[in-house]
């Protein structure tokens, strides 16, 4: 298979530069356990001055930040290292290669840089949503844990597809370099349930910016708060944003036109 | 031309759309609020054919078109009008199999990952690709004999020389074994041995693999030492396509000869050549000579001079291109 091909090559290549700074992810990790700490006792100050928050207890607010770093684990290994690297890209002329490249564009572009030491944050999520699910007391029936799972992943493309689209913005607006910024200042909006907001914020944060809908919606599916149809939607969502991004892309790449004429 | 043109070039045109503004605050506020925009044509109804295996310098001054017509044919621009074909693609609808069978190299850019060594880089150019093992290693070997790669291969790009870094460019670019090849300025910023070097190996690359290629390039010697035909373009108009012999025979008969004198010495050179300006070396003098008469002339600025030191060269591109359009 030549993409799988493709795919061992560019994590090899990424192994490589990862391992030739490895002070940088040693600092990474800690820096990632503290903020991790400073998260829960913001979660026991919260629940020390009420029970529940929006309707959530501490314990389903424990699996909401596992579900919150399993997206922005995409946003950390994926998503921002690649956004430099395009940027810097886009400014030095660089990715005029990576389009004559006889690939997909869009492939080289998002996934050429790895941080993959960010690839232990999965794990921890994982244990966070246990925790946090065995915290509540809740117990997932199979068919909700099959939801979750599909919804997280519709909420990774949906969260991919808003990137690709910022990213492409790059083409119009040359200087764009906040272009992630944007995004995450965006994720961080779903870092507690979508439904604390006020409803002008959270028709906004859903519809508008389905970003808190990554985070919120997969949650709301493992507790059995979901219907069948509306799990379709979510997917159909996400699908259709993927779809929109890409042509956002080819139009973007038609319009490129180097860094120097 | 016997054989079927692998480069087909037709009316080839290509319009920027720039914002512009005078210079000021206030001009900075209004364009802030109101673009004005200027169409510059960068190529305008350029037209050109290149047979399998030949090697066409492509000339002309900074700005006057080149590397816009070189993307064009690499396929990242989509021309305003006209059209081209390559290999029998149409390269700005940028097929993979176009893809593989080109390649452009810039001098000024880089595609090796800075960090690791270019060995590693090209593994990755081997998936992309999709080269076999075999024809991997194949490839690599000739071009490790080629362009002594060796030792170079396994350091990090960072630790690099420019003329190191520029073969491992070449080399990366080369590993797909492209039939037509464009190289926009492949030697710029090179020291002459590192120049010369390059030179060799697109020679023998061409020789070996009949690969097509169209260079430019800023060196005369580039040009003279690679191609027996060039194109000329300026203002984004192709001025001149023919032989190289005939080029400098028609409009650049002369060389130039700098010479440095005793500080004392304030000699009238114009008995001998015609004075030329130039920037650098101030307390060195240029005259113009016919080419025809380089000898005559030196033997007798030695014979009639306190010359300390003297030299011998061809005159700037850029001044041969210029002389073309002003005469």
């Amino acid at each position: 298979m030549p993409v799988l091909r493709l795919i061992k090559a560019y994590l090899r290549v990424n192994l490589q530069m990862a391992l030739a700074y490895r002070a940088e992810a040693v600092v990474h990790i800690a820096v990632n356990l503290m903020w991790l700490g400073w998260e829960l006792l913001s979660l026991t100050i919260i629940f020390n001055n009420t029970a529940t928050l929006g309707g959530w207890g501490p314990g389903e607010l424990v699996a909401l930040l596992g579900v919150f770093r399993l997206v922005n684990t995409l946003m950390a290994a994926v998503i921002w290292p690649n956004t430099e690297y395009f940027n810097t890209s886009v400014r030095d002329g660089s990715l005029d290669y990576m389009l004559l490249l006889p690939v997909n564009s869009l492939f080289v572009v998002t996934f050429s840089r790895l941080t993959l030491w960010r690839l232990w944050e999965p794990i921890l999520a994982v244990i966070l949503i246990a925790a946090g699910l065995g915290l509540s007391g809740a117990g997932a029936a199979p068919l909700n844990l099959a939801a979750f799972l599909v919804l997280v992943l519709a909420g990774a493309v949906i969260l991919y597809s808003l990137w690709i689209a910022l990213i492409a913005f790059t083409f119009w607006f040359t200087k764009f370099d906040n272009n992630v910024t944007i995004l995450q200042a965006l994720l961080d909006t779903g870092r507690y349930p979508a439904t604390v907001y006020p409803t002008w914020l959270r028709v906004i944060v859903t519809f508008i910016v389905p970003i808190a809908l990554a985070t919120t919606v997969p949650l709301q599916a493992l507790r059995g708060e979901l219907s069948g149809p509306q799990v379709a939607l979510f997917l159909g969502i996400s699908l259709l944003s993927l779809w929109v991004a890409t042509q956002i892309w080819r139009r973007g790449v038609r319009r490129y036109n180097g860094a120097s004429s | 031309m016997t054989a079927e043109p692998v480069v087909l070039v037709d009316n080839l045109s290509k319009t920027y759309r720039v914002p512009e503004r005078e210079g000021g605050f206030a001009a900075a506020v209004r364009g802030f609020f109101r673009r004005t925009y200027r169409d510059v044509p960068a190529v305008q109804q350029v037209s050109f054919q290149i047979a399998p295996g030949e090697v066409v310098g492509f000339l002309g001054p900074n700005g006057a078109g080149k590397t816009t017509t070189l993307k064009m044919l690499s396929g990242l621009l989509h021309p305003s009008a006209g059209g081209a074909r390559v290999l029998g693609f149409t390269p700005w609808q940028l097929k993979p199999a176009y893809l593989r069978a080109i390649t452009l190299v810039m001098g000024q850019r880089n595609r090796l990952s800075w960090d690791i060594p270019a060995a590693d880089s090209f593994l990755l150019n081997q998936a992309i690709y999709r080269l076999t093992d075999a024809d991997y290693q194949r490839t690599l070997a000739e071009l490790d004999e080629l362009l002594e790669l060796g030792p170079l291969l396994k350091k990090p790009v960072r630790n690099l020389s420019l003329g190191e870094r520029m073969k491992c460019e070449l080399a990366a670019g080369l590993l797909h074994r492209p039939q037509v090849l464009f190289l926009d300025e492949p030697t710029i910023g090179l020291d002459i041995t590192a120049q010369a070097r390059i030179r060799t190996f697109l020679q023998e690359y061409n020789r070996r693999t009949g690969a097509t290629i169209l260079l430019t390039s800023h060196y005369m010697a580039d040009v003279t030492a690679l191609c027996e035909r060039v194109l000329i373009i300026h203002h984004g108009r192709l001025k001149y396509d023919g032989g190289l012999t005939d080029l400098s025979r028609q409009i650049a008969p002369f060389k130039l000869i700098g010479v440095a004198l005793g500080e004392a010495v304030a000699a009238d050179l114009s008995r001998y050549g015609t004075p030329v300006q130039t920037e650098e070396d101030g307390d060195k003098h240029f005259i113009q000579v016919p080419a025809d008469a380089v000898t005559a002339v030196t033997a007798r600025l030695l014979a009639d001079l306190p010359v300390h030191d003297i030299t011998i060269a061809d005159p700037p591109i850029e001044d041969v291109i210029e002389r073309a359009f002003h005469e």
